[in-house]
């Protein structure tokens, strides 16, 4: 089994989840069994896997803060956050609208912005990241990975008292574009009009590598890629896999 | 682009008719394959996959490897960069860029008889290269 797949949470778990999220206070809250720390992982597997099974379900999905990926930003920087079902007109219209300027401002709109988006809704920000820069052009992108840590408060729905706090790690990506230069020494640092150079330009940087390993390397690595009909398993569990 | 004869009539026959046609996703193409670089995908394991990164930095003596991520898969080559990190008690750095790849669909007709051409139909995904690397020490 993977270690890091989370379980699917079915379809109306979420729509209850999202409803009783409102209600959700995060004092009060008894945690039966609390599980944190997110890098020391879990020695056990963590309850969430079968929680739903079990007759649990979630009332609340907290993100917690992690700090922030660009030390050095001003701090009115437009930040949008993307989430899973976020609709990407919607994202792209807003920010669009203030990077390029309202009709009759004259500055000319904000200098930069930043894409943040964790779990499912990854792939997502780099869509939208990557449509700003191709309609907006010359932005200079650092892109940085982290993990961050959620919070999720599970109750149990046979009328029991019994509640339980999970604490989750997802992948978590932050990109910054600005119309001004970044630091090209930052580790992820991306320079503007990239889009189809990254590829070729990565071919024939380090041929010096080619020597170094002994095994040949299999007919095209991206093969499996085009059928891949297996459903997002954003979110995982922390656990840390065997060495 | 690959398609330049059918442009006129793709937009309606797909929208109308959808059922007529298989659809085939082809293989991306422009793959740089270097020893250190690592495509991970959905299929294979995923401690395969980290295994696989693992060795190539210890074992293999490479100073940084370049795990890519298409679509989907985005998530896990994050992930698996993020492990090597982590694993490496901070020896290891992470630079990642993202991309959008051209992908090409090709729509066949099913039934021989009707005189429908095979079309093609270009679509965007997003990508990502994380360049996993022991930073020079300085």
């Amino acid at each position: 089994m993977e270690p890091f797949r989370g379980r699917k949470i079915p379809t109306l778990l979420k729509n209850v989840s999202t409803r009783h999220s409102r209600h959700c206070s995060n004092g009060g809250i008894t945690a039966v069994n609390s599980v944190s720390s997110p890098l020391k992982l879990l020695p056990v597997p963590p309850p969430a896997l079968k929680l739903g099974q079990e007759g649990f379900k979630k009332v609340c999905r907290t993100e917690e803060d992690s700090p922030c990926p660009f030390p050095g930003l001003a701090s009115g920087v437009l930040e949008m956050r993307v989430k899973e079902g976020s609709k990407i007109r919607n994202l792209m219209g807003f920010a669009m609208a203030r990077m390029q300027g309202e009709m009759g401002v004259s500055d000319g709109g904000l200098r930069q912005v930043v894409f943040t988006g964790s779990g499912r809704a990854v792939t997502k920000t780099i869509t939208c990241v990557e449509i700003m820069k191709r309609k907006v052009g010359s932005l200079h992108q650092l892109t940085k990975l982290q993990y961050k840590v959620v919070k999720e408060v599970w109750e149990s729905t046979e009328g029991g008292t019994s509640e339980m706090t999970v604490h989750r790690t997802v992948p978590s990506i932050s990109i910054l574009l600005s119309k001004d230069p970044l630091d090209p020494q930052e580790p992820g640092y991306q320079p503007p009009e990239t889009l189809s150079a990254l590829w070729e330009e990565r071919e024939g940087s380090e041929s010096s590598s080619q020597t170094a390993c002994k095994r040949p390397l299999g007919p095209l690595p991206y093969s499996s890629f085009p059928n891949c009909k297996r459903p997002c398993l954003g979110e995982r569990i922390s656990v840390h896999p065997p060495h | 682009m690959a398609a330049p004869v059918h442009t006129e009539a793709t937009p309606a026959a797909i929208e109308m008719d959808p059922v007529e046609y298989t659809l085939r996703k082809r293989l991306p193409r422009k793959l740089p394959k270097r020893r250190n670089d690592v495509y991970v995908n959905m299929k294979t394991d995923f401690r395969a996959q980290l295994a696989r990164c693992q060795k190539l930095l210890e074992g293999g003596g490479h100073r940084e490897i370049c795990v890519h991520g298409l679509g989907l898969a985005i998530n896990r080559a994050i992930n698996i960069a993020l492990q090597l990190q982590a694993s490496s008690q901070g020896a290891l750095q992470l630079a990642a860029n993202t991309s959008t790849v051209e992908l090409v669909d090709d729509l066949e007709p099913d039934d021989p008889d009707e005189a429908r051409e095979p079309m093609t139909r270009t679509r965007n995904n997003s990508a990502i290269h994380i360049k996993v690397f022991y930073p020079d020490p300085q």
